[in-house]
Formats: structure tokens, sequence, C-alpha cells
């Protein structure tokens, strides 16, 4: 209180005792008893002149007056008493006004001098501090009266011997009270008042309490009688509020044993049940399994042995009747830090009410905001831990208030006030206490309490080291117990004499008391082993019982269907990336930069003289798609891989609204997709617009955003897989390496290790790498659909069918049946193996020719396969292979003849046909792609003949129908007997594989995979 | 606007309110226990007559005395006259009455509107 205050309640003193009479004896006590609490000595002195002089008691004495006439208040004294009231109304919170008015009406019954002036002064000053008239009422007749029957208030509530209450709607408890305890509620400010009427010394928190005098009954307090009979602040509190009443909810837990994951014992034999309305608080040594048990309570552990039950239903067992009503608050932020205080509970409101209209959402989020004083901060961002925009104590504060605004019957929260200065902290305990006065159960882990807020507690759970519960009770008497377990003196005081304060502490100071050596040193070993305490616990504490109740438990929670779930998610993810500028930027810029970077690195004179660039010659291209697709795959990851991580602590959360997974990872993809396709396509832009590959964009940009977008689902596989964010960008290059080893462009798939590959075939380790699909379709799309090509693709299709027959297959062919007829009565083993291999190579490729002139009449099978090879169909094989080469160099001639008529055709028409090749053939790509390097044209391997050189003028040769693999840089592929387009049966391999990893991300079977791998790490190390 | 008239009674004293005339006078005394419904009608009025005040509007007191709660409700009444620009209070007291007086100092401290004193 300060000095101005303090003055002002001594001129309002002496004005209300001036009135009718002046101030009597006992009324000058009351105001010096005043004094001594609030002062020290030496001050009083001072003080009480003031209160003499103005009153006029020193006038009295001297004059001897004693004129008790009844006098009108003096006009002066009126506006004083008005302009004393404004100043206090200024400094002080209601709660404190409140007080200040039960002091005035306490001065004036000192003395039992009620006249109408001074009553109408107290009445004016309660109207001045805003104080309702009716609470007034029951004010004053609370402190005036000292007759039980009169007071008629609702707020009133007696503790006697009686068996029912006097009046019709005041309440009454029954207790072994000589006399009336009788407590009052002053609810528009939820403080509790006290005072007692009778003969017996009764004890206030370790105070006698004067009769008739009113006292605080603050949080925590209890009033003993000396019969021994203890009536706690809590239980009073619940008498006086109905919504306790009515809510139905029991919580029973019986936790026999938990166990690590290493088989160490972490928690043994806790009991609690509890009703509603309670705030227990859990305290105990570090490491004494508070968390643990706070986890275990809250259903996110289970229990090895034992079961937790609401309302009698198990919450493992009977998930679904459980759902929504249990809330948890972990010591972790669970904010999304880039969104604001309002988004932040809109979005979460949104997730549990989906019956709600929108306006009504809002007024919820407001009012909870406003109840948990964060609506001035409401447009705020919460920020990170470098960009902190919103104080502890207020993040704390919107943590719960997440956790509040569905109403969860039963609160759990681990240390909501670690961290916060002891002004938070004590709005926090404030806050939950308010709670659990409205009908919540509520369990804390709570460490290093201040006195005020663990005797705000209406129980408290102590463990000891190793898991074992010590004690479960009031908390004062938790000191009071140990105090006399341990035999010390001043046992049953729990709280201080003179301040009324707890010592917390004083308990970990006996439970954990070490042994002294001879130096008088403390040892290692405990005084009271952990054990002890616990088989001092149990014979000590019979578990309370708590009314079982069968009914459904309250809840609030409307859970919206699974696409509005999706729909939420997104906006909200949508927002927070939004606001997340750095993020926002970096993702937009990173990849027109690094097109730029790479573009004009790789752009240069490539004309043949040096003085221009032609894109056509440019020798870079083919490398420039690699590198598309590796940093399309790169973008994807790492946009990706850190997305589930950083929400983990909110799906935390969130698990107990049973929300859908399906929907979360969709939202988390529509975003992903949405800036893959932003990503790639200002890569595609500016990549192709720099080195002029021109009419690409679109069938570049599908083919990278397909590719990202696999990159995306991999990252997120990752990322719901390994628990840190470092974990997951070491795992990138082991995912991205590989792709570009397998890619085709850098290493022959040709010339791989044996054990990998196949000749004339893409090896089916690199048919699992996106890059060579991605790469594949860019590069046959381009060659074959580029303006200028697309005109003669399909002839020079047929031309390079012709020349190969007729330069290379003839030839070959021609050779192997001349061994044939060489070796025709030759019996060495080794010969015959050449001649089967020579025979099947010829009846595969005579079998699919189109050509057979002079040969219609040769049954293929019996001449091949059962030994019908004859020297007369020899030569006339030989002869027809002749004709065969020349048929084929005729056929070679007409196409070349016929591209030579349509370029004429076109030049005729006005377009300039070597322009148009500059424009859109690349030469180095058109190499690459017909594999013109290659030494050997035509290989034989594993008995057949294999066509290395333009692949891209092949067809697939498939061997049954759902075989899809063919060379590199096949035009074509079979799916299922059809033949399909390179570049879209290449697209829909990828989604296929992104399909797939969806799957695996939805079933999270890498993360299952993983903890797998790491429990054998741990039974290895045992 | 209306003017608003209350004659004085044995508790409570008389008003006299008129926008037209430029009258506004209150005058003998207040003993009555609950102020309040007597004084609401004169808020009212001058709540009303707040949106749309005269140029300048002087308010007479001439109090022969008040009781505690009434001085609640002057504190009231002048707080309305704050937000009305050119208003005064002319607070009029017997000569000899000093607590007179002086409670017209104190109240003129706790408001913004500007007093004169003029004993009679």
């Amino acid at each position: 209180m300060s000095e101005e205050i303090l003055k002002a309640l001594t001129q309002l003193f002496a004005i209300i005792t001036k009135q009718d009479g002046g101030v009597s004896e006992n009324e000058r006590q009351f105001v010096i008893d005043f004094f001594q609490q609030e002062l020290e000595k030496s001050a009083i002195e001072g003080y009480l002149q003031l209160y003499d002089t103005i009153s006029g008691y020193t006038e009295q004495q001297t004059k001897h007056v004693d004129d008790r006439s009844n006098k009108l208040t003096s006009v002066k004294d009126s506006i004083k008493t008005l302009a004393i009231c404004k100043k206090i109304n200024k400094t002080l919170t209601q709660k404190q006004k409140v007080v200040v008015l039960i002091k005035l009406l306490e001065l004036v019954s000192s003395d039992k001098h009620f006249t109408p002036q001074r009553m109408e002064i107290v009445n004016t000053v309660s109207t001045v501090f805003n104080i309702a008239q009716e609470e007034y009422k029951l004010i004053e007749a609370f402190v005036t009266s000292d007759q039980v029957g009169t007071l008629n208030y609702a707020d009133i509530l007696i503790a006697d011997e009686g068996t029912q209450s006097t009046t019709p709607i005041q309440k009454h408890i029954h207790a072994h009270v000589a006399g009336h305890l009788i407590f009052m509620r002053v609810s528009s400010v939820s403080m509790f008042f006290a005072k007692y009427i009778g003969e017996d010394a009764n004890n206030l928190n370790g105070f006698i309490m004067k009769p008739s005098r009113v006292y605080l009954f603050s949080h925590g307090s209890t009033i003993k009688t000396p019969d021994g009979a203890a009536l706690y602040y809590s239980d009073l509190v619940a008498d006086f509020n109905n919504e306790i009443h009515t809510t139905k909810l029991s919580f029973i837990a019986n936790v026999d044993e938990y166990k690590f994951g290493n088989g160490v014992i972490g928690i043994r034999d806790v009991k609690i049940a509890e009703g509603p309305g309670k705030l227990i608080g859990i305290m105990g040594a570090s490491g004494a399994g508070k968390t643990t048990l706070l986890n275990i309570l809250a259903g996110l552990e289970k229990p090895g042995k034992g079961k937790i039950k609401v309302n009698g239903f198990d919450i493992h067992k009977d998930k679904k009747k459980v759902e929504g009503v249990i809330g948890f608050v972990s010591q972790d932020d669970l904010l999304i830090e880039e969104l604001t205080v309002y988004q932040n509970l809109y979005y979460n409101a949104k997730l549990c009410f989906a019956q709600l209209k929108e306006e009504e959402i809002h007024k919820l989020v407001m009012k909870v905001l406003e109840d948990l004083g964060l609506e001035q901060r409401k447009d705020l961002k919460v920020g990170g831990v470098l960009d902190k925009q919103i104080s502890g104590g207020q993040r704390k504060r919107l943590n719960i208030a997440l956790e509040l605004i569905r109403e969860p019957a039963i609160l759990f929260l681990d240390e909501p006030t670690s961290g916060l200065s002891s002004r938070d902290s004590e709005n926090v305990i404030d806050l939950l206490k308010e709670l659990s006065l409205k009908g919540k159960l509520i369990f804390v882990v709570i460490h290093q309490p201040s006195s005020d807020i663990y005797k705000m507690f209406d129980k408290m759970v102590i463990m000891d080291t190793g898991g074992y519960p010590t004690f479960y009770g009031n908390p004062v008497e938790a000191v009071t117990y140990f105090k006399k377990a341990t035999h010390q003196v001043d046992s049953n005081r729990g709280q201080c004499e003179v301040c009324g304060n707890v010592n917390p502490e004083q308990i970990f100071n006996i439970i954990e008391a070490k042994v002294v050596d001879e130096y008088g040193q403390p040892s290692n070993k405990r005084k009271v082993t952990p054990m002890q305490w616990h088989e001092m616990f149990k014979s000590n504490f019979k578990a309370s019982r708590v009314e079982d109740i069968h009914e459904q438990p309250p809840r609030s929670l409307h859970i919206p269907s699974r696409i509005k779930q999706t729909i939420i998610f997104t906006t909200r993810d949508f927002l927070a990336k939004l606001s997340n500028k750095q993020y926002l930027l970096i993702n937009l810029l990173e990849a027109p930069l690094l097109a730029t970077l790479l573009a004009f690195v790789i752009k240069y004179k490539s004309a043949p003289g040096g003085k221009e660039y032609i894109f056509r010659y440019n020798e870079n291209i083919p490398a420039f798609m690699l590198m598309a697709i590796i940093v399309a795959l790169f973008m994807g990851l790492t946009v990706s891989a850190e997305e589930i991580i950083r929400d983990r602590k909110i799906l935390k959360r969130e698990s107990f609204l049973n929300l859908s997974w399906n929907s979360y990872l969709q939202s988390k993809l529509i975003i992903l997709f949405l800036l893959s396709a932003i990503q790639t396509f200002t890569f595609v832009l500016i990549g192709n617009l720099i080195l002029e590959i021109h009419g690409m964009t679109w069938a570049f940009w599908l083919v990278l955003f397909t590719t990202s977008c696999f990159a995306n689902v991999i990252g997120l596989n990752v990322s719901s897989a390994f628990n840190s964010a470092v974990t997951v960008y070491v795992m990138i290059p082991l995912l991205l390496i590989p792709q570009m080893i397998l890619s085709g462009l850098l290493f022959d798939f040709d010339k791989l290790n044996e054990l990998l590959s196949t000749k004339g075939k893409v090896p089916v380790v690199a048919d699992l790498m996106t890059s060579r699909w991605a790469y594949e379709a860019m590069a046959v799309h381009q060659f074959k659909n580029n303006e200028f090509q697309k005109h003669y693709y399909d002839y020079e299709r047929d031309e390079s069918i012709a020349d190969f027959k007729s330069a290379y297959l003839a030839d070959e062919l021609k050779r192997k049946n001349q061994l044939l007829l060489d070796f025709l009565e030759a019996k060495s083993d080794s010969i015959q193996k050449r001649i089967s291999v020579n025979k099947n190579i010829l009846y595969t490729e005579l079998r699919n020719e189109r050509f057979r002139e002079g040969i219609e009449n040769l049954n293929l099978t019996e001449v091949f396969i059962k030994n019908g090879y004859t020297k007369e169909i020899g030569l006339l094989l030989d002869s027809y292979f002749e004709n065969y080469k020349k048929y084929y160099q005729k056929q070679y001639n007409k196409s070349a003849a016929l591209i030579e008529k349509k370029m004429a055709f076109y030049e005729s028409q006005g377009f300039n046909i070597q322009q148009e090749k500059n424009h859109y053939y690349n030469e180095s790509l058109a190499d690459l792609v017909k594999n013109t390097t290659t030494k050997d044209r035509i290989l034989e391997y594993n008995g057949a003949l294999i066509q290395i050189i333009n692949p891209v003028f092949q067809s697939p040769k498939p061997g049954h129908r759902a075989d899809y693999r063919t060379a590199f840089f096949l035009p074509e592929k079979n799916l299922m007997g059809i033949l399909v387009d390179t570049y879209i049966f290449n697209l829909l391999v990828i989604w296929g594989m992104t399909l797939f990893f969806y799957l695996t991300l939805y079933f999270e079977l890498l993360k299952k995979g993983v903890s797998i791998l790491s429990k054998f790490n741990i039974s290895l190390k045992k | 606007m209306h003017p608003l008239t209350i004659p004085s009674a044995e508790l409570t004293p008389a008003i006299h309110l008129n926008k037209e005339k430029e009258t506004f006078l209150i005058e003998g005394k207040s003993l009555i226990d609950d102020p309040t419904p007597f004084f609401k009608p004169v808020i009212q009025w001058l709540h009303e007559y707040s949106t749309d005040p005269n140029p300048s509007t002087v308010l007479t007191i001439k109090f022969e005395y008040y009781n505690t709660a009434t001085s609640r409700e002057l504190l009231d009444l002048f707080k309305i006259l704050e937000t009305i620009p050119g208003s005064k209070i002319v607070w009029q007291f017997l000569e000899d009455d000093e607590d007179m007086e002086e409670s017209g100092q104190e109240l003129a401290e706790l408001v913004s509107v500007p007093f004169e004193f003029q004993p009679y």
C-alpha cells in the first residue's frame, strides 16, 4: 500500500468516524490496529495524528464535548470523501477496493454506531468504487450482522453444528464448530471472506481468529477448530460452486508400474482418484518422473500394468468415448510461429468446432483471447525464438488457450510456469484456478512454485526419485507431514506465522536430506530412501474415494469432415508460409537465380565460326537438361524435408483431436505441389529464354514439375521418419547422388558393372531413378517433337531402319548363315553351340521381317528349331540376304528422297530450313539420342543381335505383355500391349512412383522402419 | 428542446434548465438518501443538451446544503459539462458559509470546468 493511499484511507476513516458525535475509543482502537498491521511502529504516530486532527479527536479530548446529537455531514466532508474515492479508484484494483470497503464497514461496526450519516458515506464510497448495489448490501450485511438468520444471501455459507441452513437461500455445511463460521463470496472479484461468531479459538492459517472480525479467506487457506476439524479453501469453493456439482466427471488412475523403453521402472504404484473442479499439482525432484506421470495420466504413454479410467472408460481401450475430453499442454511451444496470435487460435477452433458458423468461431476466439488478456496482442505474429514478438508469458497463455478453447474436461499441463516471471506464473496459475472452479479437473507439473502459487493447488502429488509417490493431499499439510515424519520441532505449522508463506522447498530439503559424515560433510547417502518414504506413504494415506460415474464424459468437440480439414490445414499452412517473408523469398527466387546462373554459364558463341550463339550447336544442352532435373529434385526435397518435423509438436497436440492424417498430408501436398509448380515454371521459363530453347516450355515444365512433386513426397517421407532437420538434410545427398549416377547421361547404361547392366536395356536399378525417366522424357520429346524435326521424324525413322538393315544387319545375318553353311557337318561341341546360337538369331530376325521375297515358303520353325536346315536352304538364304540388302538400300533411298522433297516443299512455302534447324534442332542432343558416337553399331549379346545405334528411331520389342524395358531413348514404350509415347509413359511412371511413396508416407512405413532399426541398436549395446 | 423545471421539495432542490432562455440553475437543499432517481432526468437532459449546446452555458449552483450521496451526483453533472465547450459553473454561497465555499473549491479541483465563486 502506498503512502498516498494510506493517507487517503486515514482521511476516509476520520471523516466517517467524526460524523454523528465523533470518535469512540473502540473506533480509534480499530484504526490503531489497522495501522499496526500496515505500518512499522515508528510510522504509526504520524498517521494517528493525521487521523486525530481530521476526525476532531484532539478537540474532543480538550474541550470534553460529548455531543452525540445527530448533525448533518458537512458539505466539505462530502466532497472530500468524493475526492479521496476518486483518487483510490485510480490506483487500487477492484479486489483491493473491496477490502477497503470491508475495512470501512468494520470500522463503523466496531462500536455498532450505525447512523444514517455514516452509512450514507460508506454507501457513497461503494458506489464510487463501482461496486454493485446488491453486492454492497451483501457485504454490509456480512460485516455488520452477528445474526446468522439475517444473512439470507446465496453467497453466504454457514458452517456450524446445525443440520440445515437457517434461511432459504443461504448455503450450509455441517462442521464441528462451536458457534458459527460465516463465509462470504464476492463473486464479481472471486474473493472469499470468513468471519467467526463464537467463543472458540479457531485457527486460520495458523493464526487465532478473533470473533466477529472479517478475514480474507485466500487461496490455500485452512481453518482449524480446536477439535481438529479442518475446512479447506478448495472444499469450500466447491461448496459455493454449482457448476462443479453439475459436472459429471471421475478420473481414476491406477498405475501399478511403468517401464521405460530400456526396462528401467519409471513410475510405481500411483493411485489417483479425482472428481471435477480440482487443481492438482505434481511435484518432485528432477528425474522423479513428474512428466512421465503426467504423460501416463494423459494417455500419451501406456502404463505397463494399470489402468486410467475417465468416467469408467479406459482411455486406451475406449478411445472413441473419451475423444476430446483430455487436453494437454506440453512444456514446448506448440504454436505456429508464422501466424498471428489470433490465427493460431482461429484455425485451432476451426478444427475443433465444425458445427459453428464463422461468426461464432470469431466470437469464441475473441472471448478466449479476452479471458487470457491477449486481445491487445491478437494481431501480433507469434514469432520464433530469435524474433520474439510476444512475451514468454503471453506465449504460454496462448499455448494454454489453444487447449482451453475446446474446453476439455480434464487438462494436463507440463510446467506451464517454467521460464516465466513470478508475475506471469501467478497469472497462469490464477487462470487455471479459475478454470478448475468452473468444474474442470486440472493436473499441473510444477517446479519450485512460489508460496502463493503453491497454496492455490487443491491437492499435491509429491514424487520421489525412482517414481515413488510419497505424498498425495492438501499442499500445506505436505509441509507438516514431512516435518512430523522427521520429528522436527514446530511440525504442526505449515506456513509462516507472520506472513502466511509456505516454503515448498522445505519439503524437498526433508525428502532428500543427506546423512552427514563424521566431518560434518553431507554424504551421498540419503537419510530416508525413496522406498522408505513410499512405505510411510502407504501406511499413512488411504486412497480417497471418488464417486465413480458411468456416463459419457462432457465434451464439446465436433471435428470437421476430411475435406474440410484439408481446406483448413491448407489455408493455415498457406498463411503461415505467406507471412514468412524469408522462406517465401528464398523459395521463389531460388529457381530463377539458378536458371540464370546455369544458362548464363553454358551459353557461348557456339556457331561453327564462333561468331554468335546458335542453339543448334550448343553442346551443353544435354547437360543443361540433366541439371534442370537435378535442380527440380533438389528444390523439391529441400522445400519438403522439414515440413513434418516442424509440425511435429503441433501434431502431438492435435493428436488429442483425432484429426485425419490423410487430410494433413494432402494439405502439405497441395501447398508443396503449388510451390513446385511455380519454382519449376520460373526455372524453365528463364532457362529456356536464355538458351533460346523454343517451343519446349510447357513440355519441359511438366517433366520438371512431376519430378519436383516426386521429390516433395520423398522429402515428406524422410521428414516424417527422422526427428531432426539436420538428419534430414544429411539424407539429401544420399537421395540425390544415385539420381545423378543413374540418370543415363553421366554414365552410359551399357558400360556399367555387369551385375547391374543388361546390354541394350536400361538397368533395373536405373529404372528406380526418377532422373532417368525424366531425362529420357525430356530428351526424346525435344528431339522428336521440336518444330523442325517433327516434320521429318517419321521419314527419318524409316530411313534409319532401312539404313541399319542394309548397312549392318544384312551383312551380319549373312555372316551367320555362312557359318551355318560352313560347319554344316561339324560335330564338335563348341561349334554346335555357335550353330545353335546363330540359328536362334536368324530365327528371331527373320520371324519379324516383313521383306520375305524368295523365302515365302520357308517354314522358319522347321528350319531353325527342328533341325531342318540343309545346304539348299542355306544357299537360298544367302541369296535372300543379297536381295534383302538391296531392298533396304532402295527403301533408304526412297526415304531420303522423300525427306528432300518435303524440305523442298517447305522451302517453296517460304520456310528457311537452315534457320528452322538452327532454331529448334540441337546437334548434341541428336547425337545423344541417336547414339552416333558408339563404336559398335550392332552387338551380339545373350544370343541376340542388339541395335546400338539410333535408339530414338527404334521400336520396343517386348518379350511379354508387361515387359516395359527397352534401351535408353526409345520413342515408345510397351504398356501392357499398347505402345505409348515415351514422354507420356515416363511421366506416368514418375507419378506412379509418387503415389507409391505417398502410400508409404500415409502408413509411415519409413518411420516404422527407422524406429525398428533404432531399437535394434539399443539391444546391441546391452 | 423542452425546458426542465422541477420545483423544490422538502428533501430535494429546485431545477431550472432552459436552453432558449439560457437559464441553468440548481437551487435549494438536497438531503435525499438515494438521490440517483431524482437526478436521473437532469442528467438525461444535460446529455441531450450536450449534443447541441448553446455557445456558452453558465450553470448556477446555489445550495444551502447537500448530503454525501448528492455530492456524487453533482460530480456526475459536472463531468457532462466538461464535454460542453464554453461551459462555466457559478458557485453561489452564503457569505459566512465557509464550508460551502470550501466544498465548491474542492469540487473545482475534481473537474476541468471553470468555477466562479459568488457570495450572496
